[in-house]
């Protein structure tokens, strides 16, 4: 018993194979004893017995241990079985771990997103406007730079077909070109100015007619057309412009 | 032979080498020839359980290091099948599930 407890930590192959050792060395030695005692007619040996005593227990020892070792064959089927089920659970854990990351990667989309448009809308509501106002604009616009002049216009007439230069100042591009809109109001005299009308000496002189805008210097009679009219352009033929620009016929987006 | 049809004890009884010895020593107390023919047959017996043995599965291990390792395996699939089942009880949002 004590030799069983020392050896239980071994694996049941090895004691199952050290046991048949031993069954077939105490065999061997059992029939040599007794061919022996046989060939010298001699009466067996004491020891005989004891060999086969030993052979009994050895025997009953490994039938022991091969119940033990077809229990363990079954506790090994389930083993597997539970194995199997380990794996498929990994797999599923896996499957799992990748939508969970798909839908992680979503949502943090979705929230930068959803941030973007609150940033907007936060951005709208700073610069409020009113609808009644972009309306306003909207008829000043059309009514004042359409294509085509009114019907009703004739030489002298402010209005124009286009943004005067003081308008073209104020607005977006006049902005980026850093064009100097201070001091103005929009509404100089008949906006003769911004038709080159006035004679030189009556123009008025604005901080931006100084040598740093990118035309340079001009001649005097250019003094107010900023690099915006063709080459060519002057006074002579302003006034064709203004005469083929009454042409009422030619479009229709004229309001007043 | 006998004893063939009943499996169980068949399969205990079969292990036995003791029959076969005591053939052998009846054979040598009847000065019979066959007396090899028994020994042959107790060696190649012997060498049949030696190759069942290395045949056997699950036994590289004592039986309680094996009891220890299923313990572990149930245990392991018992802590997933509680993972799995406690994420699908999350689920509040209407996704369809994925089977």
């Amino acid at each position: 018993r004590l030799a069983m407890a020392t050896t239980a930590d071994k694996s049941t192959k090895e004691r199952l194979l050290s046991a048949l050792a031993d069954l077939e060395v105490l065999s061997r030695e059992l029939v040599e004893m007794l061919a022996l005692s046989r060939s010298q007619k001699l009466p067996p040996p004491g020891e005989d017995v004891q060999v086969l005593e030993l052979l009994v227990q050895r025997d009953a020892e490994f039938q022991e241990l091969m119940e033990v070792a077809q229990q363990q064959g079954k506790v090994h089927e389930e083993m597997q079985v539970l194995e199997k089920e380990v794996e498929k659970r990994d797999s599923d854990i896996q499957q799992l771990q990748k939508q969970l990351k798909e839908a992680e990667h979503i949502l943090a989309t979705a929230v930068y997103q959803a941030k973007e448009k609150l940033k907007s809308i936060d951005k709208a509501r700073k610069g409020n406007i009113s609808s009644e106002e972009i309306i306003k604009y909207a008829h000043r616009i059309s009514a004042s730079n359409a294509v085509c002049a009114p019907l009703n216009w004739v030489p002298g007439d402010p209005r124009r077909p286009y943004p005067t230069d003081l308008e073209m100042r104020s607005g977006l591009l006049g902005h980026m070109a850093n064009l100097p809109s201070n001091g103005m109001n929009g509404h100089l005299p008949g906006d003769a100015l911004a038709a080159g009308r006035l004679p030189d000496v009556l123009t008025p002189h604005y901080p931006w007619q100084s040598s740093d805008m990118s035309v340079g210097i001009l001649p005097p009679h250019h003094g107010n057309d900023f690099g915006l009219d063709p080459p060519g352009h002057n006074k002579e033929n302003e006034d064709d412009v203004e005469a083929m620009s009454t042409d009422s016929s030619s479009s229709s987006s004229d309001s007043d | 032979m006998a004893g063939v049809q009943q499996k169980p004890e068949k399969d205990v009884h079969e292990y036995s080498l003791l029959p076969l010895v005591h053939d052998i020593i009846k054979c040598m107390e009847k000065d019979s020839q066959d007396v090899n023919q028994e020994l042959a047959k107790l060696k190649s017996k012997i060498q049949e359980a030696r190759e069942q043995i290395s045949n056997m599965p699950g036994i590289e291990s004592s039986p309680p290091v094996q009891q220890q390792q299923l313990a572990t395996l149930r245990e392991q699939v018992r802590t997933k099948n509680q993972l799995l089942q406690k994420y699908k009880s999350l689920c509040m949002f209407d996704v369809p599930k994925v089977s």
